[in-house]
């Protein structure tokens, strides 16, 4: 893992985004996506794309660069400004066979699409018992300097929707392998990619186009044995920097990357604070009734015998992502939060 | 069942009103909770349509949407089994009244106002690709209209020049409100300025239904993109079972009844051409002896069991 800068899809090594690549064969998190998308829609011609300025423009962010001109316009669909619309069509398409993939340019236009979400895709399989293959998918997160209306981390809302499958990955390999598993997946999946992630990791990923990752299956990032940060997202990196910069000071943190958001795997978060018996719960998303919020919940009700200090929470205060750099830095949990909350803890 | 047969659109009106008496019955004697939403007064437009709905298509309703899924060949005895909260019932007592589903006949409706419409897009998308000359129905109500959803549907369908058949439903009121107090200009002219033509017909009349519905359908099925059809009629209960209906003056409500009755002015239009009274109360009372025998065994279904309350949210992985 690094954290040097990649140019992806502007880059332009050819049309596919496996040509994106670096020249040893690295990923970016956005061109793993690509490759992704473009690995299913060559396997499983059910799959199509659709959303806005994913044709030509090759959408906000470039991940669907070169898909219109390989798989043509009955598969990669520029949708009007209609977000409602787009959920609708999809869910209507995927009861019939399809396996629609929509795009968002932002994760804070999904709210545009909200109660097609939440009352139709969310709820149809339980009361119809007929699977519904739709993945919705796009750019969360703040650190961009983005405001608040392209900044958003939305994941609660839709873990909160009660059918929807959310997904937050930090690293392009598990970019890749989950999104080709969300696609897969007969059940609505709520894909959130973050766009602080998006050109800034990169790593080697599968070549392999049924190298799949498990969802709701969390990942332990990095072993440790006196306290565990449990976190997802761009909060990952941030969490094991922290953990690099304290293991010098002779703190061992262990890192868990959730990976889902929901549902949740409690499994893996329990074992680890039963080797810690410390947990600090750090979550992009708000911290009140946040993602953060569930996993301390968790921790407290089922793992209350393991614990030798209170579950510490790391989360932004409800209230709109501010927009000047000092403000958003304040507004976020950054390293050094990371480091002193683990190091306060420890000391429990 | 293609053409207009006036004597057995009358009897199906018959049976699609008492399928809506019965289960209001339900509702006043307890067996059914929740809010239930009747179509009594609407029977001419489902009834008017029935005909013109073929085998392939798909039909996208509404929170009022029993007659709807009558016409789509969703089996009624099912429906009611769902509506009288059974575990036979089509969702398994998971819905209920306003939330029917039926993949086998491609039927669905949704409670929540103006989402039909991007649903049949999607039915639509692929009976455009799939299957020449199907088509989906999106049913809406006269509310539905001013949802930012009808005009994103007009769009794309009229863009991509998709099948589908819009029937707006103004049955006067949006809940209290009436439509002249909410809606500007005239529901069938809403796509003109997307290039999609529009009806507009008496939804009280069931052989004007069926005309338009037939211009309707004739285009849409031949390819040549969405057709708007909007009937208008007039709903005989509150907008709930239980509404107390203030909003509407006892007299002139009684009175739009009398004008308004699609049963009692086709039954006045039949004797008038020569039908004999007899053979109509006869239809009448098979028609109400059959809803009568579906609800029976409706109500004879099982409860769900406790522990269905957990299962099915997701579908279980591929094999």
């Amino acid at each position: 893992m690094t954290t040097a800068t990649v140019e992806a899809g502007a880059a332009g090594h050819g049309a596919e985004p496996r040509g994106k690549r670096t020249e040893d064969g690295q990923a970016t998190y956005l061109v793993a996506i690509a490759e992704a998308l473009w690995e299913e829609m060559e396997r499983d011609d059910r799959v199509y794309l659709l959303g806005e300025d994913i044709g030509v423009y090759g959408g906000a962010f470039k991940v669907t660069e070169g898909f219109l001109d390989r798989f043509g316009p009955d598969r990669v669909i520029d949708t009007p400004i209609a977000e409602e619309t787009i959920v609708g069509m999809a869910v209507g398409s995927a009861m019939e066979g399809f396996r629609p993939v929509a795009e968002f340019q932002y994760a804070d236009f999904m709210s545009s699409g909200f109660d097609e979400i939440t009352t139709v895709l969310a709820r149809y399989h339980y009361r119809s018992g007929v699977p519904l293959p739709v993945v919705l998918r796009g750019p969360s997160g703040g650190g961009v300097r983005a405001s608040s209306f392209h900044s958003i981390n939305p994941e609660p809302w839709f873990a909160h929707a009660g059918g929807i499958k959310v997904i937050c990955p930090a690293f392009p390999a598990d970019a890749k392998g989950l999104l080709k598993s969300a696609i897969r997946d007969d059940n609505p999946v709520m894909f959130l990619e973050h766009k602080w992630i998006y050109r800034r990791i990169k790593e080697p990923v599968p070549d392999d186009p049924d190298a799949l990752e498990p969802i709701s299956v969390a990942r332990v990032r990095r072993e440790g044995r006196d306290v565990s940060v449990i976190t997802y997202g761009a909060m990952v990196h941030k969490a094991l920097e922290a953990a690099e910069e304290l293991e010098r000071a002779g703190i061992s943190a262990e890192v868990v990357d959730l990976r889902t958001v929901y549902p949740l795997d409690e499994e893996t978060v329990l074992r680890s604070i039963e080797k810690t018996s410390r947990a600090l719960v750090v979550s992009e998303s708000y911290r009140f009734v946040g993602i953060g919020a569930e996993v301390a919940a968790t921790i407290a009700e089922k793992a209350f015998e393991h614990l030798d200090a209170p579950v510490a929470r790391l989360s932004p205060p409800n209230l709109p992502v501010p927009f000047s750099p000092t403000l958003e830095d304040a507004f976020l949990p950054q390293v050094a939060d990371i480091r002193t909350a683990i190091e306060r803890l420890s000391a429990w | 069942m293609d053409g207009f047969d006036p004597v057995d659109r009358y009897e199906r009106m018959v049976e699609m009103r008492t399928f809506e008496e019965l289960v209001g019955e339900g509702v006043a004697d307890g067996s059914i909770h929740g809010e239930m939403h009747l179509a009594i007064g609407q029977e001419a437009t489902a009834a008017g349509l029935e005909p013109l709905v073929r085998e392939g298509d798909a039909v996208v309703s509404t929170h009022r949407p029993h007659l709807h899924a009558l016409i789509a060949r969703v089996d009624p005895v099912r429906m009611l089994g769902e509506i009288f909260e059974r575990s036979d019932g089509l969702c398994g007592g998971k819905g209920g009244h306003m939330h029917l589903f039926d993949p086998s006949v491609d039927f669905m409706c949704t409670g929540i106002v103006g989402a039909s419409a991007p649903i049949a897009l999607g039915y639509a998308l692929q009976r455009k690709r799939a299957r020449p000359g199907a088509v989906a129905w999106a049913f809406l109500g006269d509310g539905a209209v001013n949802h930012g959803t009808f005009a994103e549907a007009l769009n794309l369908a009229a863009l991509w020049s998709l099948p589908v058949v819009f029937v707006v439903e103004d049955n006067g009121y949006a809940i209290s409100v009436p439509t002249t107090q909410a809606t500007a200009g005239a529901i069938h002219r809403r796509g003109e300025p997307f290039g999609i033509p529009g009806w507009a017909v008496d939804g009280v009349d069931a052989r004007a239904v069926y005309e338009a519905g037939r211009a309707a359908t004739d285009r849409v099925r031949s390819g040549d993109g969405p057709a708007l059809v909007v009937a208008t009629a007039y709903r005989f209960r509150g907008h709930y079972e239980g509404d107390i209906d203030h909003y509407r003056p006892r007299r002139q409500h009684e009175e739009t009844m009398r004008e308004r009755d699609p049963i009692a002015r086709a039954r006045a239009s039949l004797i008038a051409g020569g039908v004999g009274a007899d053979e109509l109360m006869r239809r009448e009372e098979e028609a109400r002896t059959r809803v009568r025998g579906w609800v029976d065994r409706a109500r004879a279904m099982p409860w769900p069991d406790p522990a269905d309350a957990l299962t099915g949210v997701f579908a279980e992985a591929e094999a």
